[in-house]
């Protein structure tokens, strides 16, 4: 490139230039989306072809989801030969126990905690909170895994679980601490922040014209935080799940430290031996088994449990988009 | 891509030394074609890793600023797939070749390991037979109190390799025969998370690498102890083959490294300071 197209380059850009090359740019983004679904579900294919609806089906206690894919891993070399076999269903609700139990938790949490710090925090705190929460944001997963494998995980192993309930599952589950609630707990605090942070800008961007009329009827700070700021502010709240569900789906090296090593399906009819039992979510089954890319049909079986974790992140933003519809008439300015 | 990320995910997993980030990102090297100063890259086998660093600081000494060194890891499967579609020029592995491996590789071998047996620091469990360590990791002995010569009761915790995994591999060879590990067992994705569960479970039972042992109790295995000396000997009964898997036979510089590691005293001697070398 000669000097004077770089100096051309360097003058402002016209109005059609600035449209073509910024269109450009949001195709390409469009086209990698694109090339990347249709890429992994190519992949894909012959896992979900071979197991049909059976894919998403529960697995037998003589043989596991573990067990099947032991043996995916051990397919001849043969191509004709290959098995497919997989029952992800252990899987699949490990994903859904784990991102719903933190979901839940780690919402009320962080409503609250973002109603105080809006409302009733004193200025200092306020100053203090605001950055530590955004930082906390950004912390990565592994850091959180390393504490709960070294910390967490021997704690809940060595107190909380006492050798009778060990003994009570034993011939199905080991509970050695990798459990439900670790994984919760950890999965909580890890998401817990981008709540907060999307919470508190959401509560301070409702119009002060609605909260100082509702205070001049004579309402008080809690009751004008609970009817009118939070009401008004809905749809944002669910954006700010919309976000702390994705991030909990995909978590992936976190969960597969303190999850649990087995692909289990954790039985809420068991009472409190539910929350010890261990599990493993997609994300942390991929991360497990990446070793095992080289295997043909291994490698497909890996790219399906992909294939589920990118469809359920498009039905994630649906619903929220869904859910969105009929708040906004609470107001659009949020 | 996708593929590529994924096993930055798996060699990010492995949370023991680790040089240099990640070989997914390495482009393809030619050993021939980077004249200046050739670039050997490597991933694979989490087994494996800790010897290569200490072989390449050890080649470094000798010939300094010869060649550059990558390391990633991985998963010995992870290393023949890099190294089969060219991403790196070694690809280390645990385990030994398998009939569905890509055509074209040669297996290098430049040591012996012993996979050891190995419970929680106050379990003293002196010694299994084989036929015990079948019991315990297919299920059918589930109570440290229904095992002679522990020192605890209650629950056995197993804990295992994931599928794709070479020490797992030569575990069901070398331990197991046809005998499968029950479904219940946990399985771990490398050797540092598997200590890090015996050593905080005191419940726990696992096999891991000779040299990841440091601070869990070691037992014997047929009443042979799993140290350096019985696997050199040939007496431990666990021992198995480390490899550096190339693409066709090495040359260049390529060969010259491995040439070293297989021949020269000096590698020799680190190999023995934690694995089985092979003269």
């Amino acid at each position: 490139v000669s000097d004077g197209a770089l100096a051309r380059m360097r003058r402002p850009w016209s109005d059609v230039r600035a449209e073509r090359m910024l269109g450009a740019l949001a195709c390409l983004v469009l086209l990698i989306i694109g090339g990347m679904v249709a890429f992994v579900f190519a992949k894909a294919w012959p896992s979900f072809a071979h197991n049909g609806l059976g894919w998403f089906g529960p697995d037998h206690v003589d043989h596991t989801v573990d067990q099947q894919l032991t043996e995916v891993f051990d397919s001849p070399a043969k191509p004709q030969d290959f098995r497919y076999e997989v029952s992800a269903w252990p899987l699949l609700w490990g994903t859904v126990v784990t991102t719903a139990g933190a979901l839940a938790v780690g919402g009320a949490i962080a409503l609250l905690a973002s109603i105080f710090l809006v409302e009733f925090a004193p200025p200092w705190m306020r100053r203090l909170l605001e950055p530590v929460v955004r930082l906390l944001a950004a912390v990565p997963s592994v850091v959180y895994g390393l504490i709960g494998i070294l910390v967490l995980v021997p704690f809940v192993g060595n107190h909380l679980i006492s050798t009778e309930r060990k003994e009570s599952v034993q011939f199905i589950v080991q509970l050695s601490g990798t459990s439900v609630i670790v994984a919760v707990a950890i999965l909580t605090v890890m998401i817990v922040p981008i709540m907060v942070a999307i919470m508190t800008d959401a509560l301070r961007s409702v119009p002060r014209g609605w909260i100082e009329g509702a205070a001049a009827l004579g309402v008080n700070r809690w009751r004008v935080m609970w009817t009118i700021s939070v009401r008004a502010a809905r749809p944002a709240f669910v954006a700010a799940a919309v976000l702390a569900t994705a991030r909990a789906l995909g978590e992936s090296i976190m969960l597969s430290m303190v999850s649990g090593s087995q692909g289990f399906a954790p039985n809420p009819l068991d009472g409190l031996t539910f929350l010890f039992e261990p599990t493993r979510p997609l994300a942390a089954t991929i991360v497990d088994n990446a070793e095992g890319l080289s295997v043909k049909p291994f490698g497909q079986t890996i790219y399906a449990f992909a294939a589920v974790l990118l469809v359920s992140t498009f039905l994630l933003s649906l619903a929220g988009w869904a859910a969105k519809q009929p708040m906004k008439r609470f107001g659009n300015a949020v | 891509m996708s593929r590529r990320r994924l096993a930055g995910a798996g060699a990010a997993l492995a949370v023991t030394a680790l040089l240099v980030p990640s070989a997914a990102s390495a482009r393809p090297v030619d050993a021939q074609a980077a004249k200046a100063k050739p670039t050997i890259t490597m991933s694979g086998s989490t087994s494996v890793a800790p010897l290569a660093v200490k072989l390449i600081k050890g080649y470094l000494k000798k010939y300094p600023h010869s060649t550059k060194f990558k390391l990633a890891q991985g998963g010995s499967d992870v290393g023949i797939a890099d190294v089969a579609a060219g991403r790196v020029s070694i690809g280390n592995s645990s385990r030994d070749a398998k009939p569905s491996d890509p055509g074209g590789l040669v297996f290098n071998k430049i040591a012996r390991d012993a996979i050891c047996l190995s419970t929680a620091p106050g379990n003293t469990l002196p010694n299994l037979s084989q036929q015990t360590v079948q019991a315990i990791f297919s299920g059918a002995v589930r109570n440290w109190s229904d095992v002679p010569g522990a020192s605890i009761s209650g629950p056995i915790d197993l804990v295992v390799r994931t599928p794709a995994s070479g020490t797992q591999d030569a575990f069901q060879k070398l331990f197991m025969g046809t005998a499968k590990v029950a479904s219940s067992a946990a399985a771990k994705a490398s050797n540092g998370l598997v200590a890090a569960a015996v050593k905080s479970d005191p419940n726990a039972i696992g096999y891991l690498s000779y040299a990841f042992t440091t601070g869990l109790n070691d037992v014997s295995y047929q009443g042979v102890e799993c140290n350096l000396r019985t696997a050199k000997a040939g007496t431990y009964p666990g021992s198995r083959n480390f490899w550096m898997v190339t693409r066709g036979k090495p040359k260049g510089a390529l060969l010259k490294f491995i040439k070293w590691i297989q021949n020269n005293p000096k590698a020799t001697k680190l190999i023995a300071s934690e694995w089985v070398p092979l003269r």
